[in-house]
């Protein structure tokens, strides 16, 4: 940020100060005396871009079997990609079920994490036990397919973008831009160019994946210390050389941080692949979801979990390079013998399905609970449902589409931008709502807007006090931490399913759910920013006799706040991905638009939602991002 | 003390190295003599070494002093050819380092030059006797023969048993010694050492030092040393070079250095130096002769004190030969000491 000169204003005297407030509410009053009582869009633009696509997406229909485009190019890639997931799928399926756990164990076993094989086994067994073996290998397949697809080309995307500048600079935006954008929006056009089944999953989930697992390998080969590289140079290594002998061998830490991500992320995605006509264990979470049945949600959303583990400490343990902790190649050796023992004598004897000893049901007691907790909490949850949705998130709603008038949402969204950053945010900002408006989604926009914010201020007002409160507390943080990470791997989806039985269809349960999923990073990041802010600094305010409680006001707050606002900025990230998985649940607005558009094969539909919802997490990314940066004290040199 | 006359091993001719975008323009400037700093502010340019010559002989440790931001590590990456030059020319053995292709470079590098780095640039994931083999091992040297090769120089440099640990469970004096021997196996002509010294304590220096003194002994190699460190150069160097701002102030041996310093920079850093520990009695000997004992002229003239100042007497000075090449007495050291103090 050296770079970045600011001009630090000086304190005006007088009215100078409010001069440029004055200019706002003069601004925003004018606009809604002109425009009045025509406070909707005007129309007549709302097919520009859904027309084209529809007759594409009609004439890709057509000539999906004849024209070049897909003989040539999409279908070879689709048969590719489905080929090795069913193969995948086929193999997994085709090995006895308590090998496949012993193959799960062993590559741990190889580096002497007994330990982690010992979990990994558990898991495995938990997943057969409660009957969704089939289901969970089918899902592995996807996964498998979709994270091999995102090592071979992100590993040398990375390789490449770490030794050109300016691969790195164009590939950095665009990176941006896939984690920004909601998974949905990948849907629907993977869908017009692949059609139905496994293939736009696959690719779907490679998407959402790949950006972690480039950024790392960037990272990771930069941050090699520049000795070692020139060393190498200097004894005549080439280039090759450098690279496969030093820079790979010693960013292979930080790769593997990136698969760990990469894993993480694919998981997020795997759930919602149903939607695009993808199998394994999301279709019993959307089953879980439509039956009303959390205790199944809860099951199936914990095998997940346990795929999560399983292929993440598969990954750990084949990228420990420490030679002292692999096994002799004898017993690495005896051990393969064994495996292919396990899987002779299975297939010999017909053990191959996992002889399910519980059925899913054994959650149903879960069902229950939560039954009766809704049946006897009506009245203090119908009154919580009523409250925020009668009187919050209505008239809030009806006051921004109905009666406030388009210009001033354009106006006011362009003042802040140019007080945040200057004219180019302003335009972005201002634009970005034209654009919305004329493909015919303001309303839709403007109510998920609503959502947004609400399920935003409701996460910060509770993660942020968590935050600063675990930032000074060690211990609180150690008993939170668990509950965090359980939080963050539960599928998204499976929150949505209590909420939903308990407060019937609607945006609330919706708004709960994902409340509960953006809570993380809001605490995490804010823990973080508290943590980090010097103890010289804290020190020094003791010193002078502060208080706690002026210290905390004085000193903590204001230097985390930076950090703190990039949790804003994450919760908000998040926020907006779930209140669209929110309307599977009936949250309306946009998530609606985006289920009608994939259940319906309304492509156009669906891309201009996609268009909006990448306009309105963009506008919210940069402001936020903005925002953060005019907290930051000015670097030094 | 140096090489026999011969041919120089390296050649600097006149090398500039400006960094930044415009640093042609810079080059102009600095050549019409305007100040780095001007340059820097009128061009965005730093300019890093400036108008440097000198020449290295075969068997030769020639060493650069200056402090930090004075242009030394930039210059042995100049002569080492990991930074292009900006003008000037570098030859080694005659050959223009400057002009070479990558691929040439590639191979003067596995021929003859050799580099030991000031964070060591070990490589965590290998062992010590695959860093010490890495050299041959980009050459294409088979496995056999390069791994007997890198026990035979770790065994040199007094790490024998230890070839099977990883860098990172040695201490830093050990770690270093790995540098040394992994520049070493490949058997360079030239090597380059870019403060291999500083990161490590103060005793382990001295060892380190004492260490690489017994090996270019044994070796004769042609050394170029970086160092910030005023006593190590003198230790070490056979001719010293001061740097300051991206120019030689000075180059001579540690004696030249400190008799007849030529800038005030130079005087600052002899200044604190005991010169009976660096001068020797050839430095401090008259015309004369007729001493009562003879002493060889390379002895430093911190041993001949307790004979010289207990009593009046006159000490005869000699060469290998045991010719006698001049007197030492009194006067002389006692008018060396007072310039100490």
């Amino acid at each position: 940020m050296t770079t970045v000169s600011r001009v630090v204003a000086p304190v005006d005297a007088g009215w100078k100060r409010f001069a440029p407030w004055v200019g706002l509410a003069v601004g925003a009053l004018a606009l809604q005396a002109a425009f009045a009582g025509s406070n909707a869009f005007p129309g007549g633009l709302d097919t520009l871009i859904s027309g084209p696509i529809d007759e594409a997406g009609a004439w890709m229909r057509e000539n999906r079997r004849s024209h070049p485009l897909f003989t040539g190019v999409f279908m070879p890639i689709s048969d590719i990609v489905d080929w090795v997931v069913s193969g995948l799928a086929d193999v997994l399926a085709w090995i006895p079920w308590f090998a496949v756990v012993a193959i799960g164990a062993m590559l741990p076993i190889t580096r002497r994490m007994y330990r982690q094989a010992l979990l990994v086994a558990v898991v495995m067994g938990y997943v057969g036990v409660f009957g969704l073996w089939e289901l969970a290998m089918a899902t592995l397949a996807v996964m498998i397919a979709a994270i091999t697809l995102a090592v071979v080309v992100g590993l040398p995307l990375g390789v490449v973008a770490s030794r050109h500048r300016r691969v790195e600079a164009a590939l950095r935006p665009v990176l941006d831009a896939m984690q920004t954008i909601p998974a949905f929006v990948y849907f629907l056009p993977l869908l017009m160019v692949f059609g139905i089944g496994n293939v736009p999953g696959v690719v779907a989930t490679f998407i959402y994946a790949l950006p972690p697992l480039v950024r790392l390998t960037v990272l990771g080969i930069t941050q090699v210390p520049s000795s070692a590289v020139e060393s190498s140079k200097m004894f005549g290594a080439t280039s090759l050389q450098t690279l496969v002998k030093v820079q790979l061998p010693m960013a292979v830490r930080s790769i593997v941080t990136g698969m760990s991500q990469t894993i993480m992320m694919a998981l997020g995605i795997v759930v919602l692949i149903p939607l695009v006509g993808a199998g394994g264990l999301g279709t019993a979470i959307f089953e879980s979801l439509n039956q009303r049945r959390p205790g199944r949600g809860l099951a199936v959303g914990l095998a997940i979990v346990a795929i999560a583990i399983v292929l993440d400490r598969i990954a750990r343990a084949s990228a420990e390079r420490d030679p002292l902790k692999r096994l002799a190649p004898g017993a690495m050796a005896g051990l393969a013998v064994g495996v292919l023992v396990i899987v002779a004598v299975g297939r010999g004897a017909g053990w191959v399905d996992f002889p399910a000893v519980w059925k899913p049901n054994a959650f149903d007691p879960i069902d229950d609970v939560v039954t009766w907790l809704r049946d006897n909490l009506r009245g203090v949850t119908r009154a919580m449902n009523d409250f925020v949705v009668a009187d919050v998130y209505l008239p809030l709603r009806d006051l921004l589409v109905d009666v406030v008038a388009w210009p001033v949402v354009v106006f006011v969204t362009g003042w802040i931008g140019w007080r945040l950053r200057g004219a180019k945010l302003a335009i972005f900002g201002a634009a970005a709502w034209l654009v919305i408006g004329a493909v015919g989604l303001w309303s839709a926009t403007m109510d998920t807007a609503v959502q947004v914010l609400l399920a935003t201020l409701a996460t910060l007002g509770i993660s942020v006090p968590l935050g600063v409160w675990a930032g000074r507390s060690p211990r609180l943080e150690s008993v939170l931490s668990p509950f965090l990470d359980a939080l963050q791997t539960v599928p998204s989806l499976v929150y949505l399913i209590p909420f939903v039985v308990f407060f019937s269809v609607g945006m609330f349960p919706g708004l709960i759910a994902t409340v509960m999923y953006s809570l993380v990073p809001g605490v995490r990041i804010t823990a973080l920013g508290i943590r980090e802010v010097p103890v010289e600094s804290v020190e020094a305010a003791e010193t002078f006799g502060a208080t706690p409680r002026q210290i905390l006001l004085r000193v903590r707050l204001p230097l985390a706040a930076p950090t703190i606002m990039t949790a804003v900025n994450q919760v908000i990230m998040m926020v907006i991905a779930m209140v669209i998985i929110a309307g599977l649940a009936g949250g309306g607005a946009l998530g609606f638009l985006v289920v009608e558009s994939l259940a319906r094969s309304k492509f156009g539909q669906g891309v201009e939602v996609g268009l909006a919802l990448v306009l309105l997490a963009m506008l919210l990314d940069r402001f936020t991002e903005a925002a953060a940066d005019r907290l930051r004290p000015p670097a030094g040199s | 003390m140096g090489g026999p006359a011969s041919e120089p091993r390296i050649v600097v001719d006149a090398v500039w190295k400006v960094f930044g975008a415009r640093c042609d323009e810079a080059l102009a400037m600095s050549r019409e003599g305007v100040g780095r700093s001007d340059v820097l502010e009128a061009t965005g340019c730093t300019v890093g070494v400036r108008d440097v010559s000198f020449e290295v002989l075969p068997g030769e440790t020639f060493v650069v002093m200056g402090l930090s931001g004075s242009g030394k590590s930039t210059l042995v990456r100049c002569l080492s050819g990991l930074t292009d030059v900006t003008a000037g020319s570098v030859r080694i053995d005659g050959d223009d380092v400057t002009s070479m292709s990558s691929s040439q470079l590639r191979a003067l590098r596995r021929s003859k030059l050799s580099m030991v780095f000031q964070h060591f640039g070990l490589f965590p994931h290998r062992r010590v006797i695959d860093n010490a083999a890495f050299g041959l091992e980009v050459q294409g040297v088979s496995k056999v023969d390069r791994r007997a090769r890198a026990l035979e120089v770790l065994e040199i440099v007094g790490l024998a048993g230890f070839e099977q640990h990883y860098p990172q469970q040695l201490s830093g004096g050990m770690q270093q010694r790995v540098g040394l021997a992994r520049a070493i196996a490949v058997d360079p002509e030239v090597l380059f050492f870019d403060e291999p010294f500083s990161a490590l304590d103060p005793l382990i220096r001295r060892d380190m030092q004492d260490e690489l003194v017994r090996l270019q002994d044994r070796l004769q190699r042609t050394l170029v040393f970086i160092t910030h460190d005023f006593a190590e150069a003198i230790k070490l160097g056979d001719r010293i070079a001061i740097m300051k701002d991206g120019v030689f102030d000075q180059i001579g041996s540690a004696a030249e250095l400190i008799r007849s310093p030529a800038t005030d920079y130079v005087r600052e850093f002899v200044r604190d130096i005991p010169k009976t520990k660096v001068l020797t009695a050839r430095d401090v000997m008259q015309v004369g002769e007729g001493g009562e004992q003879r002493v060889h002229a390379d002895v430093v003239v911190e041993h001949l004190l307790p004979q010289l100042l207990s009593s009046d007497s006159v000490l005869d000075v000699i060469d290998d030969s045991g010719r006698s090449i001049g007197v030492v007495d009194r006067a002389a050291v006692i008018a060396l000491l007072e310039e100490q103090v």
